[in-house]
């Protein structure tokens, strides 16, 4: 363990669909994330991997269990304080990136910052523009996301999940999109700032050596985390 | 600059085309809106300023008294004696009315007017005609009378009692002008020769067609009448309160007392109906603009599905998603009112001046216009309530999407 528990979950419990369709995601999923350490989820297509992080994202809500952020029960509140908890603890960065594509690169990383609502205009373009730059896009600052490369917008979306500094990151098949020499760089300079910053990182991904970088593995099969290595006890993915 | 404002700008103007078409709609409603209820309303107050710059905006006429029926009723009847009226014609104590009637805040100006009618002829031609017996000091503070004449002095009348002034369509009528002659037949038979001093034009045409001024005592040695005025016209500060003020004299002065209003309810009825239905018309107008604002919004919200859902992701709430749409819509609105507002002002100038040759009802050479502020305010608050009711239910759509079936969509 590298320091305090930033996220954990206990008992998840998830239905998806309805009736006859529904389908039992998630089976008492239990995990706890620290501040400094770099988490994996690995396991078959529809093994509940995106469920699970959608759940601990506070985008979805279990149907039994809890989610705890730092010392906080983030279970059963209210929508609209369930996203400014996303707003202000949890940054996103999806397989796809999910930028805004008309919007420029520093606009993109000052939507979080916006809702937040601390900064003013300059402040939030100077922060914009040193996150961009610790991802190596200080020239790219006006440039719109559609004109970036695949691997370049993917470093605007890691940016961008660190606008409001969250205690968590949560990545949803980061570098899935990704050919291996930007999987590699893109990961790389996520884990050193998830290390240097102190932050949470738990990720989803099917790329073995992904996985085997990070501090812990956790294995996924037919909704239940059955089986999580720390860094060096390595199983086959 | 909230964020969903931020945000909604930026939207909009990706989207220039789409934007583009909603604010025409909304342009055109708004403008057409303007510039219809500007020339219904413009003919509406021309009408009304006219009959009140030549009948007064209230008339006092015959004295009353109230008539008490007999002491027998009928057995079914439980109100009693009934009141009713016995009308004597002329006003009585003419000076002594005017006088009290000037306490009144709301009374410019009051000119006692004798009334008849006579038969006027001019060379072959042969008319019936209504004698207004007027004092012209007192008439021309009470009316428009000196601005209506179009054509001779109205000094010439003034300073000669055998002369007469002649509404226009009269004039035509009798082929008449200015220091012409014409003849009017007394109730008894006697023809009186006066000089045509000038000729007036209200813009009304019962007015032009029929009336001839002459001094008060000319006039009731003409029609042999045993009193000064057979009514008294005001010219009143608001003409809005005349209704009220003729209650007040009728009890006050025991004399009917009839306000422009009820004089000119007919003619009134005609121009509101025709004004709603013009109004009508044009809402619908913007309501089909309101229809494709809500089009082009549904479309925008299912176009932005993807941008939703990253929005929801990173802490915006479902008010914030709400919000950046109608934000859209209030954008829309706004500027589309403001453009719309200029482009109804532009049309209303220039359909103020289309000639028109209009000679009924009224006289008119032009489109008559009215500049009314109220006009460009209510396009304002039709354009949005449509808009925001058009915005809404996209908007509201777009805050119940859920983003985990967009990203699961998308990622897995």
């Amino acid at each position: 363990m590298k320091g305090d528990i930033s996220l954990s979950c206990r008992d998840i419990e998830r239905y998806l669909g309805r009736e006859e369709e529904r389908v039992h995601a998630l089976r008492g999923v239990s995990l706890n994330v620290e501040a400094g350490s770099l988490h994996a989820v690995v396991g078959p297509s529809g093994c509940g991997k995106s469920t699970l992080l959608y759940i601990l994202g506070l985008l979805d809500e279990p149907d039994a269990g809890s989610v705890q952020i730092g010392s906080t029960a983030i279970s059963h509140l209210l929508d609209e304080e369930l996203a400014r908890r996303r707003n202000e603890l949890i940054g996103f960065i999806f397989q796809f990136h999910f930028l805004m594509e008309d919007f420029t690169a520093q606009e993109n990383v000052m939507i979080p910052m916006r809702r937040l609502g601390q900064m003013n205009e300059d402040e939030m373009r100077d922060r914009a523009a040193a996150l961009l730059k610790a991802v190596d896009l200080g020239s790219k600052l006006n440039r719109q996301s559609r004109h970036l490369s695949g691997g370049e917008q993917q470093r605007v979306a890691i940016a961008r999940a660190l606008a409001n500094d969250p205690q968590v990151i949560l990545a949803d098949e980061p570098t899935g999109n990704l050919d291996t020499g930007n999987s590699q760089r893109a990961f790389e300079l996520l884990a050193n700032i998830v290390r240097e910053r102190a932050k949470a990182l738990l990720l989803v991904t099917h790329n073995r050596f992904i996985a085997d970088a990070c501090d812990w593995v956790h294995e996924m099969k037919d909704g239940r985390i059955i089986a999580s290595h720390p860094h060096g006890e390595r199983i086959s993915v | 600059m909230t964020a969903p404002l931020y945000i909604a700008l930026r939207f909009a103007t990706h989207r220039k085309r789409a934007l583009f078409l909603s604010l025409v709609g909304v342009v055109f409603g708004v403008g057409i809106f303007i510039c219809t209820q500007a020339q219904t309303q413009g003919f509406a107050q021309f009408f009304i300023d006219s009959t009140i710059g030549s009948n007064g905006a209230l008339t006092l006429r015959a004295r009353f008294q109230p008539r008490y029926e007999g002491m027998i009723v009928s057995a079914k009847k439980t109100g009693g004696v009934t009141a009713r009226r016995n009308y004597f014609e002329g006003i009585a104590n003419v000076s002594e009315i005017m006088r009290v009637s000037r306490q009144f805040s709301n009374v410019i100006a009051c000119s006692p007017v004798l009334r008849g009618s006579i038969s006027a002829r001019a060379g072959f031609e042969n008319t019936t005609a209504e004698l207004f017996g007027i004092d012209p000091p007192s008439h021309l503070r009470t009316t428009d009378l000196a601005k209506q004449i179009v054509d001779g002095k109205f000094d010439d009348f003034r300073n000669n009692t055998s002369s007469v002034i002649i509404g226009n369509r009269l004039a035509d009528l009798l082929h008449v002008g200015p220091a012409d002659a014409v003849q009017l037949l007394s109730p008894g038979g006697e023809y009186f020769r006066f000089d045509v001093a000038a000729i007036t034009r209200s813009g009304v045409t019962a007015i032009d067609a029929e009336r001839i001024y002459a001094h008060a005592r000319v006039a009731q040695r003409l029609l042999k009448k045993p009193y000064q005025a057979s009514m008294i016209i005001y010219k009143l500060r608001d003409p809005d309160r005349a209704p009220a003020l003729a209650s007040h004299f009728e009890d006050l002065f025991q004399h009917s007392a009839q306000s422009w209003q009820d004089r000119e309810e007919g003619n009134l009825q005609i121009f509101t109906t025709l004004r709603m239905s013009v109004a009508i018309t044009v809402s619908l107008i913007i309501l089909l603009a309101g229809f494709g604002i809500f089009n082009v919004l549904t479309m925008s919200v299912l176009s932005k599905v993807r941008e939703i859902a990253i929005l929801r992701s990173m802490g915006y709430r479902r008010i914030d998603i709400t919000a950046i749409f109608l934000w859209q819509g209030a954008l829309i609105a706004t500027v589309g009112s403001l453009l719309g507002c200029a482009l109804g002002a532009l049309m209303t100038w220039v359909v103020s001046h289309i000639p028109i040759h209009i000679r009924g009802l009224l006289y008119a050479n032009y489109f008559l216009v009215d500049w009314d502020w109220r006009h460009y305010l209510w396009a304002t608050i039709l354009a949005i309530i449509s808009v925001f009711i058009a915005s809404y239910v996209p908007a509201r759509r777009a805050a119940q999407l859920q983003p985990v079936d967009t990203l699961r969509g998308s990622s897995l």
